[in-house]
Formats: structure tokens, C-alpha cells, sequence
């Protein structure tokens, strides 16, 4: 086990900056998800971890080593691939055996540990087998034991999941987030898909062109995103943003007819702003419709436009002005298509950004 | 719906079928053509090789009145087919595993890196491709002159070798190209060494690839003729194809049998190979590698 420190890591392909100073400190034994959308250069990052990928600039420390010039194979790391990168001429236990053999490991010792690790996952009945004649989830297993026999410092996966079908990708985290409880290797996750992040990790680094946008555990980064950026990559369905005007402590936009008070924790930061608009942030679980025939005074007025039923809760499109927002409500909500309802801002889940730069104005 | 009407929809439907199918009918017709045209000489070059002579002059399409293999005996005993068999194995074999052996290295460097100037290596194996074979005849001819190496089979063999390796370098590059990279960085990873991810990993599944490279290469060495019939004088040595030439002689001028009988034999060993390499083809030996 290790952990691993980037410190001014840089990655340039020619003039092409990728991945600007780069400055990441990942504890020995934690599970730390690097998400983002196509090309934010987590997959970058993640292969300048494993050596996989040149480091144009800065330093790369596994456990206290300096790795950054060093081969693959001399970074103590495993790593699982997106396409699980089976070698397809050979069965399963030569898959797994491949590293051994490499390194000239006795037979006896080498099959010894095949077999413990395949026991382990539950694949020592497909040894015989090549990759061809094996079910997705099979695969990513056999990937994930030869990646494991390594017994490695530092667990590398590069969106391991995203091959296998909706039911398989479910069981296969928790599968996943199991066996690092029990080994406890450090572990850096890459995926895009942000329930896999919020699911899986210790901590989330949410990363967008290149840069660092926040770094902190999975509740942290949904609760207080550092910008909206984050705010909006972060939960599903999106948090929803209105660009609204500052007028004292209140926030308007009088062509959609929308005026509310800003809440008493936030009307410091919003006195200290200085800009003429600001950026509402609103998780949709935040929009309660009013209760029929209760008050709702000061309550902007939403007209709904699609009502989605999940089962266990709703989700309604809504819009108002030009601004467009969804809510998640109940299952027994009874909103209608067509019908325009006030909705209650939950006040404690508001975020402000900078219309500008879109950092986090909240406290 | 009135039953005046059903047999109305029924034609329609028949029309529309028809509308779909006639495309399929009009490829079968032509493809059905097409293969007439290749079968129709072969078909022609077997009858004609068991029949004797005199009924080739009476009717050369006509099909055998009294079918024997004599003009089969004949060509083996008259030609030493044996020994023209053997030396364009020799020289169809080892000249592909040249041929192929040169080839695998710069096929897997050009289909992985981009070294500086790949566009003009490009232009210059395609030029290598292009020349035709008579421009060089005189060159080589100098070249395996100063070897010492004019009229023996090692000479012929590097020659083939050589000229064959621009074109096996581009079907392994193009082959290797496909091999998953993710496979190699599972390697790097694992501690191999490139030397170890090129023999253990690379080459292991370009067997495919080279399998269609090695064969299209035997059959091109097989057919050769100008090569052997300039550098060779020794008809010990002498490929099918220039030892067939004696066919051409007075003796034989007007046995169209003969002929007929040697091609028949000369194309055993290339179906054979094509069977064996088929199989291959058509392994899917990539299937599992990389994704679910």
C-alpha cells in the first residue's frame, strides 16, 4: 500500500497543454474517483500514474519514491482496463499468470496464487477458458485478478464499469467497493459517470480541461460544489441554474415575473458581491411544489411541462420565463402538464455563483 | 375490406416484393457471371488435361469422349515435374518467411510509432511496390553477379525475399493497426519488456495477418516467372513455371494436354495452401480481447 503525491505534474503532447500543474495528494489505502466529462484529462492523469504516459513536467511520488521517470513496472501499480485488455490468445489462468511468468516465478508458486486470487473472485471454473468463450462480467473479473495478483501499492481502473450492462454494473460496484474494504489498496477510480464517483469514493476529484475543480469527499462535492461547474456535473438530474439580476437582497428577473429574497446566510455574500448578476443554483430535490390551498406567498410560480414518474419519486420539467428547471418530488405529488404551480425554494440548499467565473459564492 | 379488392393487394404486394427483390436477383445474375468467367478457363484447362489430343482438335470444348490422365504421366516423366515442383516450394516457402520475417518488425514499429519522416518510409515501400519488375532485372542482376550468388536457389530466394517485404510490410501494418493498444499497455504494465510484448503478446495474434500475408506472397513467388527465367540458367534449380516452357518446344507445340495437365498439377499446392490458410483467415482470433 501507498499513497500517491503529484506534485506540478504537467502534461503537454507538442505545444498542446493538456494538463496545466497538476497538484494531487492521494492517501495510502483511499479510493479516490477521478471524474469528468470526455477529455478533461483524467484518463491522462490516471495513465501518468501508471507510467503509461510521459510526465512533461513535475514530480510523481508512489509511497515516498520519486516514480516519474520510472517504467510501469517499477511503480508497484495494477491497473484494470475500460476494454479489460484480456490477452486473447491465452486462457484465463495464463491471463492472469502473465505477470509471473514475466518475472520467472516458480510453476508451483504461480499457480498457488492464480488459484487463490481466481477463488477470490469466484472465476476458478473459467481458468481453462479463453476470453472469447467468457461473459462481460467474467471478463472484467479475470481483469480485476490479474490485476489483484499483483497484490499491488497503488490500484489503478480506467472506467472499469462501463462495458457491463445497467444490472451488472450496479452489483459489480458494490463488488468493487467490497474488495477495497477488505484489501484496502490505495485506489484511483476513472470514470465519467458521476453515480459511479459519488457511489465509489472516498474522494471525488472532479476535474474539467485539464484542471483540478474540487476535491473532497462524495458529500462534500454534492453539498458545497466549489463552482458550478461542479454543482452541475456532480447529481442527477443536474442542478438547475437561473441567471438572475441583484437587486439588494433580493434576486429578480422581472420578464419571468421571479422575485425572491436571498436566504439570511447568504445575503452577506451577496452584499459583498459587487455584480449586477448572479447565478442561482437549485438541486432539484431543493423545489417543493406548495401544497394546494396553502400559502404561497412569495413562491415562484413554475409551469410544468412534463411529469415523469420513476416510481419511487417524480420528476417534473418545468419552466419559468425563459428559465428551465427540474424538480424531484414525490411520487404522490399530483402535479399536472399545462397546470402552473408555486414551488418553496428549500433556502438551506441554495448555492450562489459568480455569473462570471462561476465560483461558489456561498459560505 | 371488399374480397373485390384482395386480389388487387395481393398483386401489389407481389410488386413490392419484386421491387425489393430484383436487386438481389439482378447482383446474384451478375456475381453468377463473374464466376463463369473464372470458373469457365479452369473448368476448360481440367477437361482439356484428360482428354487426348485428337479430341482437343476436333472439338476444344467438347466434353471427353474416352478420359485418361496420360497427359498427366506424360508431364511428370517428360518434365521432372517432381523436382519443378519442389524448387518452387523452396522458393515460394522460404522466400514468404523472408518475405514475412523481414516484414514484422517494421510493420509493428510503423503501425505504433510516428517517427519522424513515417510519410516518406510510406512513399518509399509504396514506390518499392510499384516498380515494375523489368526496371530492375539489370541491377539484380549485378547485385547477385558480385554476390556470387547468380543461378543458385539461395540467390533467387533473397530475391523474393526482398521484393516481396514492401508489401508485407503494409498488410502487417495495417493487420497489427487493429490489435487493441490497451493489450500492449496490459503488458507494459505486467513488466514485460518490449521485446517480450512483441513475442508474447504482438506476434501471437498477428498470426492472422501474417497467415494472409505469407500466402498471398507464396502464390505471388509460385506464379513468378521473369525473375527465374533471367537469373536461373541450371534446370536442376528451374521453378514450375520456367520449367514449363519446354512445353513451348517443337515436340510439344500442338499437345494442348500437356500443358494443360502441368498447370492442373502446378495449382494443387495453392489450393492446398489457400484451404490451410483460409482457416486461419476466419479465425476471429480477437474475439474476447477488449470489450463486453
Amino acid at each position: 500500500m501507498a499513497k500517491v503525491s503529484l506534485v506540478d505534474v504537467e502534461k503537454r503532447f507538442g505545444s498542446h497543454v493538456v494538463i496545466p500543474r497538476l497538484n494531487l495528494e492521494i492517501a495510502d489505502g483511499s479510493f479516490v474517483v477521478l471524474v469528468g466529462p470526455s477529455g478533461c484529462g483524467k484518463t491522462t492523469t490516471l495513465n501518468m500514474i501508471a507510467g503509461l504516459e510521459t510526465i512533461s513536467a513535475g514530480q510523481l511520488f508512489i509511497g515516498d519514491r520519486d516514480v516519474t521517470d520510472l517504467p510501469p513496472k517499477a511503480r508497484d501499480i495494477a491497473m484494470v482496463f475500460q476494454s479489460y485488455a484480456l490477452f486473447p490468445h491465452m486462457t484465463v489462468f495464463d491471463n492472469i499468470a502473465f505477470g509471473m511468468k514475466i518475472r520467472r516465478l516458480a510453476k508451483g508458486e504461480i499457480a498457488a496464487q492464480v488459484r487463490s486470487v481466481a477463488d477470490r473472485l469466484r472465476i476458478e471454473s473459467l481458468l481453462d477458458r479463453l476470453p472469447k468463450a467468457l461473459s462481460g462480467g467474467q471478463r472484467q473479473r479475470v481483469a480485476l485478478a490479474r490485476a489483484l495478483v499483483r497484490r499491488p501499492g497503488v490500484f489503478l481502473m480506467d472506467e472499469p464499469l462501463s462495458n457491463l450492462d445497467a444490472k451488472l454494473r450496479i452489483e459489480a460496484r458494490s463488488f468493487l467497493a467490497k474488495m477495497h474494504q477488505e484489501i484496502g489498496v490505495t485506489t484511483v477510480y476513472v470514470t465519467h459517470d458521476q453515480s459511479e464517483a459519488m457511489t465509489m469514493g472516498d474522494t471525488i476529484v472532479v476535474m474539467k480541461d485539464g484542471v483540478i475543480q474540487q476535491s473532497a469527499s462524495p458529500l462534500v462535492v454534492y453539498n458545497k460544489p466549489a463552482n458550478a461547474f461542479v454543482g452541475g456535473f456532480i447529481g442527477s438530474p443536474a442542478m438547475n441554474f437561473l441567471e438572475l439580476g441583484v437587486d439588494g437582497a433580493r434576486l429578480v428577473d422581472r420578464s419571468a415575473g421571479f422575485d425572491m429574497a436571498v436566504p439570511d446566510r447568504l445575503r452577506k455574500t451577496l452584499a459583498g458581491y459587487g455584480k449586477l448578476k448572479v447565478t442561482l443554483g437549485v438541486r432539484p430535490e431543493a423545489l417543493r411544489p406548495v401544497p394546494r390551498g396553502a400559502d404561497a406567498t412569495g413562491a415562484p410560480l413554475l409551469s410544468i411541462e412534463v411529469v415523469q414518474h420513476l416510481g419511487h419519486e417524480t420528476l417534473l420539467d418545468a419552466s419559468s420565463g425563459t428559465h428551465r428547471i427540474v424538480a424531484r418530488v414525490s411520487a404522490a405529488d399530483d402535479s399536472r402538464v399545462g397546470e402552473t404551480r408555486p414551488f418553496f425554494l428549500d433556502q438551506d440548499h441554495l448555492h450562489l455563483f459568480d455569473a462570471e467565473t462561476g465560483a461558489n459564492l456561498s459560505p | 375490406m371488399s374480397s373485390v379488392a384482395a386480389p388487387a393487394v395481393q398483386s401489389s404486394r407481389t410488386l413490392i416484393r419484386l421491387r425489393y427483390a430484383a436487386p438481389k436477383i439482378l447482383a446474384t445474375l451478375i456475381a453468377l457471371l463473374l464466376a463463369a468467367v473464372w470458373i469457365g478457363p479452369l473448368a476448360l484447362m481440367v477437361v482439356t488435361s484428360i482428354k487426348p489430343n485428337s479430341e482437343f482438335l476436333n472439338g476444344p470444348f467438347a466434353l471427353p469422349i474416352a478420359p485418361n490422365l496420360d497427359a498427366y504421366w506424360k508431364v511428370w516423366e517428360g518434365l521432372n515435374f517432381g523436382v519443378l515442383l519442389e524448387n518452387s516450394l523452396v522458393y515460394a516457402a522460404i522466400g514468404s518467411a523472408l518475405a514475412v520475417g523481414l516484414a514484422v518488425v517494421p510493420a509493428f514499429a510503423l503501425s505504433r510509432f510516428d517517427p519522424p519522416g513515417k510519410r516518406y518510409i510510406f512513399a518509399l515501400l509504396l514506390t518499392g511496390l510499384m516498380l515494375p519488375q523489368q526496371t530492375v532485372l539489370i541491377p539484380l542482376y549485378d547485385i547477385l553477379r558480385w554476390l556470387h550468388l547468380f543461378d543458385t536457389r539461395i540467390g533467387l530466394i533473397l530475391i523474393h525475399g526482398v521484393y516481396g517485404m514492401p508489401s508485407q510490410i503494409l498488410i502487417l501494418r495495417g493487420f497489427m493497426t487493429t490489435i487493441p493498444r490497451d493489450i500492449e499497455k496490459a503488458a507494459q504494465i505486467e513488466g514485460a519488456t518490449d521485446f517480450q510484448i512483441f513475442t508474447k503478446v504482438i506476434l501471437p495474434l498477428a498470426v492472422p495477418g501474417i497467415v494472409v500475408g505469407y500466402t498471398l506472397n507464396f502464390i505471388a513467388i509460385w506464379k513468378e516467372f521473369v525473375f527465374a527465367l533471367v537469373f536461373l540458367n541450371n534446370e536442376a534449380i528451374f521453378p514450375v513455371t520456367v520449367g514449363m516452357l519446354k512445353l513451348n518446344s517443337d515436340r510439344y507445340i500442338s499437345a494442348f494436354n500437356l500443358p494443360s495437365a502441368g498447370l492442373v498439377i502446378s495449382q494443387i499446392p495453392i489450393a492446398i495452401l489457400f484451404i490451410f490458410a483460409y482457416r486461419w483467415i476466419s479465425s476471429g482470433n480477437f474475439v474476447g480481447s477488449v470489450k463486453g
